[in-house]
């Protein structure tokens, strides 16, 4: 068990962690990756040029100085368009999973702490979020809502974040059950006071491992979405809905659908190798699993 | 074993392979396989149909008591009926008796006067989307046919119905006879067999339904009473909604028929010259619709004209659809009587950019409304909608794109509220009319309608021509209509499309219809 | 184990209900009028209004709901909006296309994941095991429409090694339809030509589908197999002098079984949202696309119908997956 999950962590413990960190080259080609991605977003109008910009003259002309990616069927600059995409498909990542965190986190929150009842319906309806296919709910509430960037994410959110809710609710109870919380609460501490003083920054480990993964996960989703057009609204450079608008064009132009594919590959790939890190480094114990 | 017996095994096996691979090769010679995203397919009911893919498949399965020679559409020919007579009738109004040929439905039952009766009364009983084209356009209500005797059956139409827009009309789909006696014996909860036609039929035309597997394939096998069969006696109409899907089942032979070649795989093909290649034409066209009404974002002409001189119509046509698509500006497009080709709108954006200073709107601001899927031609909706908004920027408008699924795009439009919308218009049947009242006429409650643009004149130039018989009084009526609309009408016009269709070389005697007609039994394949 | 079936039971009753309830609640927050949608282009409005009364979309929202729930009760899924059929016939017509398709990409995962799981746990850290680790991490992070792409491109129009899309060559006759799942129909029929072209039709969308899946349970796989190897009647085996071969086979892999028999479960909820991707490129009649038509059409009561389907699969397959856990782990105990 986790009892001795440091609350205060030595600097010796920290930088054996980070050398384990650093140990593995996939983490370290993760952190790379996320590194490059962030600095792509950020920079995205100093390093591309404009993603809407049209120039029929140039249809689907294949990689050249000019054109580092091509471009695709409007003659627009494939490589402003993955570049920009990059910007949506972190904000989808980072919102959504968010959203997922603080809504599922709550809910864990709420029905660890007050069991009973609560508990039991709160985790019924986790039970049935995940026996929903996730895309075809996603699918439904993008429907019904009309496709648009901010729906997109609602739709994803809501397929998201039972596990937060499953993950908060399972510390809550391993903790609640730990001497130190019984401790203070006979030192009169409210339950509430318990809950965020001990029960929050002790879940925070296994939180920040699977938010990881979802960023990822949430990107992956949300461009699937937008793939069979529940996403963003043209000529958005969503990198699914680029993947989607440019496949009918895959033989005379690989490089415009390949590109945002790759784009969204590499990105998830980034994502869950810095997860697989940081569970080796802040989990120990679930070093081996997956 | 002895070395006697494998001989006998290994010939029989011998035969046995080649008798097979003969069968299986003259059957590749009477299947006809077309390739094709039918996703609209939702009903094979013909009195319900009104989509494109249902009418070519029920055109083919029902027939219509008149019809189209081919893709001749400038005279209608006998159908089921060999002959009519137009007369005028006591107290206002025309009929038109019909004569019926001896022809039998695929149940064995002969066809009657009273199946025709029966066939047209249906549509407007059970309240069908295409019902309106009998109640509305030709003013037909349940009295208006009556069966004579068995081969004898006459149309009735009110006042200011013309005779020869019911004819034509009457070549459409919802003019299919069904053989009643067998429909009524499939009646499920009052659904007037709706269901039961949807898996099977009951028409006389040269083809029949054996099953429609849905999201995968509609199989249509000859009916054996048909007097003039063709060489194909099996059709398979392939759902691939992938156009690459379609391009590579073509080349490796798993289809005959591809039926949503994109402008790109198009000009491929065309300039490798192996496959067939065909530029059909059509009556869609493909248009801006302006919501013209007070208040509404293009209710000063000047803005709507500003839209119009912004469009790269030419640049539309030459980069996106690759030539597949005539410009068009008014509306009676190219093949019909009455057509209007004339350019009245060069792109001009200093001129789009003054009329819109003039107008008080120098920097205008409209949600643009567009649906999912392939626009007239086969271009991405998206792509198109990509290309007007920028065209539209340059003159200082800003359209903010709004994709929408499904329904989503005609509850709006319909409701009056769209702002800007692309859209597609093709006539249900080929004449003016089936243009000119719905884009001219406000009170028809159709396009111009939707598009809030009341103008008496166009109303009035719209009804006119449709009650004149004489055609050179039509056609002048038509001409003034036409510059009307294009001057002041809500629409900026894009494009009249061509449907790109490739078929494999052993393919002979595809044609197909402005209309969109394809007769299966005049098609025949090569070994 | 009889009061934990039937707790069981109870609550994936419960679970089929609640996804149920949460698509109608979307249902209700649509913006837009299903009966327009569905009556088309040139409906007009007396129509329209006639549609809603017939389906009874004019009813408040819990009248509708009572009304679904008292046929749902009599087997009743209702009728389509797009389609006008039962829903249960569109289900009877798309589940098998699905259930074939999952089927075979769960086979294609178990038969790759498996051994390149073992494989990299026996060679751990070896060229073997970075390759498979590497191949693992990039089919979990691939975009399956990408790869369904890609594949159609290079073994349908490139190598023509395999059929393009569909599940038959079109101038096959299918056999008599007696589950809906072709190759078994074949089979039954004893139509080897049907059975080996449906076979081929299969390959390439059930590899496609089942690209992320592989992944998964190779990491699944290898991280359960290194977790028993390192513990002690392992070491004893070895110690003993037993071949590796025999050892990894013999204990390892039993051992390892169980983890993995948790995790095919929500496998096959992963598998249905890649079904929906897949379909689509792959021209596959199945419930993706089915789900997919319906959502855009906003066919709310097809879409009801899908969710209720696929969450009864998944809780099916949970419940089996617990089931034969508690047969395999006497350990658990089940109060």
């Amino acid at each position: 068990m986790s009892a001795t999950t440091p609350m205060t962590t030595s600097p010796r413990i920290k930088n054996k962690a980070l050398r384990r960190f650093l140990r593995n080259p996939g983490t370290v080609l993760g952190s790379i990756l996320t590194i490059l991605l962030v600095a792509v977003a950020l920079l995205a109008p100093v390093i591309a040029g404009d993603p809407l910009l049209q120039n029929l003259a140039e249809r689907l002309k294949p990689p050249s100085a000019q054109h580092l990616l091509g471009t695709d069927q409007l003659g627009r600059d494939v490589w402003a368009r993955v570049v920009h995409g990059s910007r949506i498909s972190l904000r989808i990542g980072l919102t959504v999973t968010g959203i997922a965190l603080v809504l599922g986190g709550l809910l864990g929150l709420l029905a660890g702490m007050l069991g009973g009842l609560v508990d039991e319906i709160a985790m019924r309806i986790t039970d049935i979020f995940f026996a929903f296919p996730a895309l075809i709910l996603a699918m439904a509430i993008a429907g019904a809502l009309g496709p648009s960037l901010v729906n997109l994410m609602i739709a994803v959110a809501a397929v998201s974040w039972p596990y937060y809710a499953r993950l908060i609710r399972a510390q809550v109870l391993s903790l609640k059950s730990l001497d130190f919380v019984d401790a203070s609460r006979a030192l009169g501490a409210s339950r509430w006071r318990q809950a965020l003083r001990h029960v929050l920054p002790n879940a925070i480990t296994p939180l920040l491992v699977q938010a990881s993964f979802d960023v990822g996960g949430a990107i992956l989703t949300a461009a699937g979405l937008g793939f069979i057009g529940f996403g963003a609204q043209p000529p958005t450079p969503e990198w699914g809905a680029v993947v989607s608008e440019t496949r009918s064009f895959i033989i005379e132009a690989p490089w415009a659908s390949s590109a945002p594919a790759v784009a969204i590959l590499l990105t998830v790939l980034a994502f869950n190798l810095l997860g697989d890190g940081l569970r080796d480094v802040l989990d120990p114990r679930g070093r081996r699993r997956g | 074993m002895s070395l006697k017996r494998i001989a006998t095994l290994v010939v029989a096996l011998v035969i046995s392979v080649v008798t097979a691979f003969g069968a299986a090769q003259s059957a590749r010679q009477t299947t006809l396989v077309i390739g094709g995203d039918w996703g609209d397919l939702i009903t094979l009911d013909p009195g319900v149909s009104y989509e494109f893919t249902s009418t070519t498949i029920l055109d083919n399965i029902y027939e219509r008591l008149v019809k189209f020679n081919g893709d001749d559409l400038s005279v209608v020919v006998p159908g089921l009926a060999e002959s009519w007579e137009i007369a005028a009738r006591d107290g206002g109004g025309t009929s038109i008796t019909f004569h019926l040929r001896d022809a039998d439905f695929s149940t064995g039952r002969p066809v009657k006067a009273s199946d025709v009766v029966y066939s047209f009364q249906r549509p407007i009983l059970i309240q069908s989307p295409s019902a309106f084209l009998f109640t509305d356009v030709v003013g037909m209500d349940l009295d208006s046919v009556v069966a004579i005797d068995d081969k004898t059956v006459r149309l009735d139409m009110p006042e200011g119905v013309n005779p020869s827009i019911v004819l034509n009309l009457l070549t459409f789909t919802t003019g299919g006879v069904m053989d009643q006696a067998e429909v009524e014996q499939h009646y499920e909860d009052g659904d007037y067999g709706q269901g039961w036609l949807n898996d099977n039929s009951a028409g006389s035309g040269p083809y029949m339904l054996e099953r429609w597997d849905r999201s995968s394939q509609v199989v249509l096998v000859t009916n054996p009473t048909y007097r003039d069969p063709g060489p194909v006696t099996r059709v398979i109409m392939r759902h691939m909604p992938e156009s690459n899907a379609q391009r590579t089942a073509l080349e490796s032979g798993e289809i005959d028929i591809a039926w949503d070649y994109t402008p790109e795989a198009f000009q491929a093909a065309e300039a490798a010259g192996v496959l067939k290649t065909y530029r059909t034409d059509t009556f869609q066209m493909s248009y801006l619709g302006m919501n013209s009404g007070p208040g509404a974002p293009f209710e000063d002409n000047r803005v709507r004209d500003a839209v119009r001189y912004a469009v790269d119509q030419q640049g539309i046509i030459n980069s996106l659809l690759l030539g597949l698509g005539r410009p068009m500006q008014t509306i009676v497009p190219a093949g019909l009587m009455g057509a209007d080709t004339t350019v009245y709108y060069e792109r001009n954006v200093a001129k789009a950019k003054e009329l819109l200073a003039e107008a008080g709107v120098p920097n205008l601001s409209v949600e643009f409304l567009i649906s999912t899927g392939a626009c007239g031609g086969g271009v991405p909706c998206a792509d198109l909608a990509a290309k007007i908004q920028s065209d539209l920027a340059e003159a200082g408008i800003t359209a903010n794109i709004k994709q929408t699924t499904g329904g989503e795009l005609y509850t709006i439009y319909r409701a009056q509220n769209a702002q800007l919308v692309m859209a597609a218009w093709s006539p249900d049947y080929p004449d003016p009319d089936g243009n000119a009242t719905p884009l001219g006429s406000f009170p028809a409650g159709s396009i111009a309608w939707r598009n809030v643009w009341d103008n008496a004149e166009a109303a009035q130039l719209a009804s006119e021509a449709a009650t004149t018989v004489d055609l050179t009084a039509r056609q002048a009526l038509y001409a003034k209509l036409n510059h009307l609309v294009a001057t002041e009408g809500p629409y900026a016009m894009l494009y009249q499309p061509s449907k790109p269709i490739v078929t494999s070389p052993k393919v002979l005697g595809f044609v197909r219809s402005a209309g969109g007609d394809v007769e299966f039994e005049r098609i025949s394949k090569l070994p | 184990m009889l009061s934990f079936l039937l707790r069981r039971v109870g609550s994936l009753i419960f679970v089929v209900w609640g996804v149920g309830f949460a698509t109608f609640f979307i249902s209700q927050v649509v913006p837009t009028d299903p009966a327009a949608a569905a009556l088309g282009n040139n409906a007009r409005p007396a129509q329209i209004a006639a549609y809603r009364e017939k389906r009874g979309l004019d009813k408040p929202a819990w009248q509708q709901y009572l009304l679904y729930m008292q046929s749902l009760a009599k087997g009743d899924l209702g009728k389509s909006l797009r389609t006008q059929r039962p829903i249960l016939n569109d289900l009877k017509d798309f589940f098998p296309a699905t259930f074939e398709l999952t089927l075979g990409a769960m086979l294609f995962a178990l038969l790759f994941g498996v051994p390149a799981g073992i494989l990299a746990a026996v060679k751990q850290d070896r060229p073997v095991d970075l390759g498979v680790r590497t191949l693992a991490l990039i089919g979990g992070a691939t975009p399956v429409y990408w790869l369904a792409i890609l594949a159609l491109l290079l073994f349908h129009s490139k190598l023509g090694w395999l059929p393009g899309p569909g599940r038959l060559d079109a101038f096959l006759l299918a056999p008599q339809r007696v589950t809906g799942i072709l190759t078994l129909d074949a089979l039954l029929a004893r139509d080897w030509e049907v059975l080996y072209d449906a076979l081929r039709h299969l390959l390439l969308p059930a590899a496609v589908l089942g690209a992320f899946s592989t992944a998964l349970v190779a990491r699944m796989v290898r991280s359960a197999m290194l977790e028993v190897l390192s513990q002690d009647f392992v070491r004893t085996a070895k110690a003993k002098g037993l071949p590796e071969g025999k050892v990894v086979l013999k204990h390892a892999l039993r051992n390892a079984a169980l983890p993995v028999l948790t995790v095919l479960g929500s496998l096959l909820g992963g598998l249905l949202t890649g079904a929906v991707l897949t379909e689509t490129i792959f021209s596959w009649p199945g419930l993706g696309s089915y789900a997919t038509a319906s959502a855009t059409a906003l066919d709310f009561p097809a879409v009801m119908g899908v969710t209720l389907v696929a969450g009864l699969a998944y809780s099916l397959i949970n419940l089996l997956v617990d089931v034969l856990y508690a047969v395999f782990d006497p350990r658990i105990a089940y109060s």
